[in-house]
């Protein structure tokens, strides 16, 4: 499962178009709550369950329903103009994922084998790889909404990260970034409106006066 | 019991100006919020210095000695900044900057946003600073960032949009690396006994363990966790944002986000370092710190050398100071952590001095460039022109201003452990930047020219004058609890780790 995490990831570096992306990114959440519920079942944990249900509300069904209806409200339907090309950005990806699995193997104790379901090794690699991706994204985006969709995939990628490595972080503090999240979502969203308004674009590139 | 009241303080402030219809009301209610917090945060100290700490829910909430000093810092600044900004918004409202009336229904809005959102900035600065559970921490600091956006965009100037976007985007992305540092840490503590239990991300607990955390794992940490604070901090190469973001928000903000905001993500800097050192020793993550502060201090260098604005100038004066902070925290021995607390006091003081003098001049001068600005200062606006000046020979480093002794006992502190070349480096850049902003300050406030003397106005002078007379006699004496406060929040950092 945190295999095919990665390879949505890595549609979302090559898809051009914005409702796609976000299509993309819920399914990707969706697929984060049920490793999630699949961790939580074989290891017993009962506040995992929680997380998952949060995960579920939140990535899948509220932020979603967010930038849709931003998109709408602003009308875009133009395509994301990448700064390197989509061929090129695969390959990036790639070379970023075998980067991930490298990282990940200093993680690795063979001794540990006390952990009930051991998918730790192989989605931490994995999660590693969507945090480097997300960044890549984030540089390679023009658009501002593109932008935010690809710092919420990062999230997404620490989020696994969290279950993978330790079974999720206590129960308040996943409570509390889950909150973040929620609002840092409507923030962006609400900025990126006003971009789009006082710009007529979303292009990031224009936002260039400051300086020195 | 302390502690709750001194959380509910803001929240019931943020919720009062929300609800209320009048400006009056808002101003009333933020003035009173905020005395009562910084009182508070007296006895919240004061009862730090007579029990070492305070806890409550289970040590939920955790306050030391360094604590302690974060959260009057942040409530004196808080206070001194609300007053002012009664004054300051009223004259906006008036020239029209908050929307087409002065008494229109878009400039009411303006200002409650204003009034809400910085007691909710004020909750989640002390939420940072009384957290015991690292994650929590980390929940707090990205709140810092997100009830600020929008006191960036306060005006809605196109510029500030610009401003609001690089600082949510910057922030959001260096919070990330901090909340995947957060993730490794949890990860390095995952073998200890009672890890699974809410308190296994516990500061206080962690310390104890520190020389059993996974020490791979916390090398990664510390990694993460320098960029992702450091960001917050401003550290270079990841401080663009802040000029921008302290250019474009309302004076009284831009005052709280470079000396209350700074002093917290250093807090959460400090925090892991302690960890990090006593589980790797002082060695490792001092070098890394050392790197990214004299680096912060260089690069401001050239930028306040040729400087064309004096809102950036003080923004690029507060990476410099966050990256002597950074150093200091990077040499580590009881000196250099005494010439952090102390550098961190004075700074606070001077810096918002510093931002509420400029938002004095560029109210008066319409301005914030030095080329545009007609006139001198100190003609035109006395009281202004000379604390302005004051504040700035303060904030380079001339004796016999406070921050001169913490500069001092930073650098010998430096020389003493051994860290010649960042001494050098330091006093090096320390002269560029003293060079530099007197060049541009000492210009722009005695420069030639004739103008109208500006009328007193009590709100905003009052708290110029109690900055200023804190200042200046901070240089001579700081009173006993302080100066007690600030050693055992300095020993908080020593003593965990020498």
């Amino acid at each position: 499962m945190a295999a095919l995490v990665l390879v949505l990831q890595i549609a979302m570096v090559a898809q051009r178009r914005i409702v796609a992306h976000i299509r993309i990114f819920t399914a990707q959440s969706f697929l984060l709550a049920a490793i999630a519920a699949t961790i939580a079942w074989f290891n017993h944990a009962p506040h995992i369950y929680i997380v998952a249900a949060l995960t579920l509300l939140v990535k899948v069904i509220l932020v979603p329903i967010l930038f849709k209806r931003l998109v709408e409200r602003i009308r875009i339907s133009d395509e994301i103009e990448p700064i390197v090309n989509v061929p090129l950005s695969v390959v990036i990806s790639g070379g970023l994922t075998l980067l991930g699995y490298v990282v990940a193997e200093s993680f690795y104790r063979p001794d540990e084998t006390n952990a009930p379901v051991s998918l730790g090794h192989n989605a931490l690699a994995v999660a590693i790889s969507l945090f480097l991706i997300g960044f890549f994204t984030m540089i390679n985006r023009r658009k501002a909404l593109s932008q935010v969709l690809a710092l919420l995939s990062l999230e997404n990628g620490l989020f696994l990260a969290a279950i993978s490595l330790t079974y999720g972080m206590p129960l308040i503090v996943e409570l509390g970034v889950f909150f973040d999240v929620l609002v840092a979502a409507m923030v962006l969203s609400i900025l990126v409106y006003r971009i789009r308004e006082t710009f007529e674009s979303m292009d990031v590139s224009l936002l260039r006066k400051l300086r020195g | 019991m302390l502690l709750i009241a001194l959380l509910l303080v803001p929240i019931v402030t943020a919720a009062l100006s929300y609800f209320a219809r009048r400006r009056a009301a808002m101003e009333l209610v933020n003035l009173v919020g905020f005395s009562a917090f910084f009182l508070l945060a007296l006895a919240l100290a004061a009862q730090v210095l007579a029990a070492g700490t305070v806890t409550l829910a289970n040590g939920f909430f955790y306050a030391d000695a360094l604590s302690a000093l974060v959260i009057v810092l942040t409530a004196g600044v808080s206070l001194l900044c609300a007053t002012y900004a009664i004054g300051y918004l009223r004259d906006d409202q008036q020239s029209g900057a908050l929307g087409d009336e002065a008494d229109g229904e878009e400039s009411i809005a303006r200002l409650r946003k204003y009034y809400t959102l910085t007691p909710l900035l004020v909750f989640s600065m002390l939420f940072v600073t009384i957290a015991n559970n690292l994650g929590v921490m980390w929940v707090a600091v990205e709140a810092t960032t997100l009830a600020s956006v929008f006191l960036v965009t306060f005006y809605g100037r196109i510029t500030s949009l610009e401003a609001a976007w690089k600082y949510a985007i910057i922030g959001g992305v260096g919070l990330s690396m901090a909340l995947f540092g957060t993730v490794v840490t949890y990860y390095a503590a995952h073998l200890l006994a009672g890890s699974d239990a809410l308190s296994g991300l516990n500061w206080s607990v962690l310390v104890q363990h520190a020389g059993q955390l996974d020490k791979q794992s916390m090398r990664l940490a510390f990694v993460l966790i320098l960029l992702g604070y450091g960001t917050k901090a401003g550290l270079a190469p990841m401080h663009t944002w802040k000029p921008d973001a302290y250019s474009e928000a309302p004076v009284p903000s831009a005052a709280i986000l470079s000396s209350a905001m700074l002093n917290c993500a250093l807090y959460a800097l400090i925090r892991f370092y302690i960890l990090t050192s006593r589980c790797l020793g002082p060695e490792f993550p001092g070098r890394l710190l050392l790197l990214f502060g004299i680096l912060s201090m260089g690069i401001s260098v050239p930028f306040i050398l040729v400087q064309k604005n004096y809102r950036r100038l003080l923004a690029y004066h507060t990476i410099d100071h966050s990256g002597i902070m950074v150093t200091a925290l990077g040499i580590g021995s009881v000196m250099g952590s005494l010439g952090l607390m102390l550098h961190m006091t004075f700074h606070t003081i001077a810096k918002s001095l510093l931002f509420l003098c400029a938002g004095n001049v560029y109210q008066y001068f319409k301005t914030d460039l030095f080329a545009k600005l007609k006139g001198s200062v100190i003609k035109a606006m006395p009281l202004t022109g000379v604390v302005f000046l004051m504040a700035m020979l303060a904030i380079v480093g001339m004796p016999p201003f406070s921050l001169f002794q913490s500069e001092f006992l930073i650098v010998r502190a430096a020389f003493d452990s051994g860290h010649v070349l960042s001494a050098v480096l330091f006093i090096l850049f320390g002269t560029g930047v003293f060079a530099g902003a007197l060049l541009h300050v000492g210009g722009m406030i005695l420069g030639p020219g004739e103008g109208d003397v500006a009328p007193f106005r009590p709100w905003r002078e009052g708290s110029l004058i109690v900055l200023a007379v804190v200042l200046v006699v901070i240089g001579f004496w700081v009173p006993g609890p302080l100066l007690e406060l600030i050693h055992r929040a300095a020993s908080v950092v020593s003593g965990y780790t020498s």
